[in-house]
Order: C-alpha cells, then structure tokens, then sequence
C-alpha cells in the first residue's frame, strides 16, 4: 500500500528528484518538500564555476511553476529540527509535519577546520548563500587563500584566477588529488595550477590565521613557520554528511534506499547505500549518485521496480581541464597514463588488472566507450 | 508529445541517455549526444533527460516551454 503523504527532507538533488519521480510514476499522495534554504532546488554543482563567476544567475533545476504544477508542496526556510520514527512526525522551526513515509534528503556539510574556526573572512562553499558572500570577495588584485585543493578548492582557484584574484592553495597530500587520482595526475595538474599563477603548497598544513587592524585577516599561518599574505580564505576539505536527525554519523540503507527505520529512506550526500557490486555500504557526493538514489527511493516507496546502480561519475572543470571520472576511485593499484597536459586519459587497475576506474582530460568523446567498458569489466567481475 | 533540444554546449558525452532511451539517442562522432528524433512521446525520453548529468536534454512544449 502506498502512503498517503511523504515527507521529503531537503531540497537538493536527491530529494528534489524524489519528489520528481513520485509524481512522474503516478503517486496520488502528498508530497512534501522542505529545504533548509530559502532558494527552490538548485544545480549546486554550478556554484563554484558559473555562479561564482556571475556568468550565470539561474540555476535552477526546474522552471518555476514546475513544483506548483505537480503539487509538489516547498516548503523553503524550513528547518526540521528533530524526527520521532514511531509517531511519524518531524518537529521544524514551522510546526509539526506527520508522515506515512519519510526520506531524508539532508545533504553534507563542508568539514571545518578547528584552527580556523569562527575567524572573521573565513568563508566555506556549500550553499548558494555562501557562493553569492565568496563571489563579493573575488575582486581583481584580493588575496584568497583556499585550504583544501579537492575539488571545491580547484575549481574555486581556477574562477578565482580568471577574476583576477591572487590565489594561495594549501594541499595536505603531496600533490592535490593524490589519493583518488594517484600522484602522476596529481603531479599533472599541479603544474597546471602553477602555471596558471596559483601559489600551490603541497604538504602544508595549515596552523591558524594571523590578523591586523579590526581582525581583518593578514596571512594563513602554516605549521611549518611559514606565513602566505592573504584577504580572506576559504576553507574546502570536504563535507560530512549531515546525519543528525537519525542520531548517527552517516544513514546505511539497502540498495533501494530504504534505512534501519520502517519507512525511513535516504538518499544523496547523507546517505551510505549498499552496493552489491562491491559488497559495502558506499557513500558518495557525486551529482550521478543523488540523481539516481533520489529516483530509486520515489520507486521503492511505490513498491516499483528498482533503479540499477549506476556507475560512479564525477567531472569537474578547472583551468581549462573537463575532468570526467567515471569508476571507483579507491581500491585501484596501478595507474597507466596517456596523452599531453592539454588532453589526457588516466586507466586505473586493481592488483587483478581489472580495470577500476578511468579518468579523462579534455577527452569528452571518449566517456561513452569509457562508461560502456568499465560497465562491462564489472560484469565479467 | 516533446520536442527535444540539447543544448551542445553543455553535454559531455557521458551517455546515460543512450542507456535510458537508445531507441532516441547516440552518441556522435564528436562525443556530443544527438536526438534520433525531433519529438517523442515514449517514457523513455523522461528518464533520459532526467539522467543526465549536465542538464544539458529539455523537453520543450509546443509553445517551446520547458515541459517536464
């Protein structure tokens, strides 16, 4: 039997496709939709390139009108602060919401940095809010200084530069990337930071802020002695999943979506779904992961048959590189590279020589082949 | 009844349209997805707008509006 009402928690990706799909496959029901933020749901992956650079002011998933049109009931500036699973009810900073089903959409949070925290022009990037402060920041001439070169960090420098900015990037590893991309891709694209005029610091490890008249912000202090000038910093090492309504660290579900909780699911950033294919809980950040979770708990609330996993996919475009990433980046023990600075393919294999993932520079016609093949290699696995 | 419309400057060649409706999509010689047909009515041609991850599929109306 189907519910009568779902209540939908945050209104990004996941749970906004969610809610998308409910409709789409013929749900009767009400759907609710609340999202922490004031803005309807957004393409959060545009706020640290179009956005950021104002190239681009809508970025919308959907046009307006569309939520109304599928009674898709917003409710935006809506916190829920705390959930009771027994009674089905969401206690928000609106009153209380009943539900005869419940999907936890909630999203991450950027990680914080303790010798940071709650300095004055420290800045983080998550929300639309927080890119429309940083982009007031990014003037010709000012100094941003970036903790974290992932993929925030980088794609954050590389607007930055384009804007004029002076860009420090401060980097724990010995190259950005290092762990997923491994050092060689790491290596490449350090080099194209640098040349880029982007003071790179690899093995840095950030100690605190050093101020001067009126806590403005003078320079990033490192650990080793060493301080870079800087105006304002940002801090970009990554995002933990904001789990807090179940009590716990992240949310496991099943591969339909479905939590330890009867009609509890979860989907997007929040959520650890099982994989069959590698046997484990994966969670992931990746806008591919929340699109097709988001739609695979709409399916499993109508008891319709389940979405197929999708193949991990992440891209990123930084310094003029469409980086396209299709694959599990961990796990993967040799990597055989291919192609000139401009225009590169990374193959990454297990310890079996079964190929694991595939990275891609400025090589888009290749992503079908890519997605086909590493598709096929884990069939035959 | 859409008309579909990508947009070349924001597809990347991932493919998950050609998954979700290979009867309506390809990938071209370039690496940019291209539409077998101007208009479509199957199913299908939702899940593959919805798949993919540059947004670059609409599904536009007869008056050219964003449909679904």
């Amino acid at each position: 039997m189907t519910p009568d009402r779902v209540l939908i928690v945050g209104a990004g990706l996941a749970g906004s496709r969610c809610a998308e799909v409910l409709r789409a496959e013929g749900f009767e029901g009400e759907v609710v939709l609340a999202g922490e933020e004031e803005h309807p749901p957004y393409e959060r992956p545009a706020l640290s390139k179009e956005l950021l650079a104002g190239r681009r002011e809508d970025i919308d998933l959907r046009p307006a009108g569309f939520w109304s049109k599928r009674e898709i009931e917003l409710r935006l500036g809506t916190r829920v602060q705390r959930i009771d699973v027994r009674r089905r009810l969401a206690f928000t900073s609106a009153g209380q919401i009943r539900w005869d089903a419940l999907v936890l959409a909630t999203g991450a949070r950027p990680r914080r940095l303790p010798t940071l925290e709650g300095r004055p022009s420290v800045h983080a990037l998550r929300s639309r809010t927080d890119a429309e402060i940083l982009r007031e920041i990014l003037r010709p001439g000012r100094r941003l200084a970036i903790v974290g070169a992932g993929f925030v960090g980088a794609e954050v420098a590389s607007t930055a530069r384009q804007l004029g900015v002076e860009v420090s990037l401060f980097e724990a590893g010995e190259t950005p990337f290092s762990a997923v991309l491994g050092p060689e891709v790491g290596g490449l694209l350090a080099d194209r930071y640098r040349s880029a005029g982007v003071d790179l610091h690899v093995h840095a490890r950030v100690d605190g802020l050093r101020t001067g008249p009126q806590q403005r912000p003078r320079a990033v202090a490192l650990a080793c002695g060493n301080e870079v000038p800087c105006d304002a910093a940002l801090v970009a090492v990554g995002a933990e999943p904001a789990a807090e309504l179940l009590g716990g660290a992240t949310v496991e579900t099943n591969v339909c979506g479905l939590t330890a909780w009867p009609k509890v699911y979860a989907c997007g950033d929040v959520a650890a779904v099982w994989r069959p294919s590698v046997a484990r809980h994966v969670r992931t950040e990746h806008w591919t992961s929340a699109a097709v979770q988001g739609a695979a708990v709409a399916r499993a609330i109508l008891g319709h048959s389940a979405t197929a996993e999708a193949m991990p996919y992440f891209w990123s475009d930084q310094f003029g590189l469409r980086l396209q990433h299709v694959g599990y980046g961990s796990g993967w023990a040799r990597v055989a590279l291919e192609g000139t600075p401009e225009s590169f393919s990374a193959r990454y294999y297990a310890r079996d020589g079964r190929l694991v993932a595939v990275l891609l520079a400025n090589r888009q016609h290749e992503a079908a082949a890519v997605r086909r093949e590493l598709t096929e290699c884990r069939r035959a696995a | 009844m859409f008309r579909i419309a990508i947009d070349r400057s924001l597809c990347s060649g991932f493919g998950s349209c050609v998954d979700a409706a290979p009867q309506l999509f390809r990938i071209g010689d370039d690496g940019i997805a291209v539409a077998l047909f101007e208009k479509s009515d199957v199913p299908a041609v939702l899940e593959a707008a919805r798949s993919c991850p540059m947004g670059a599929i609409a599904l536009l109306d007869e008056q050219g509006q964003e449909a679904a």
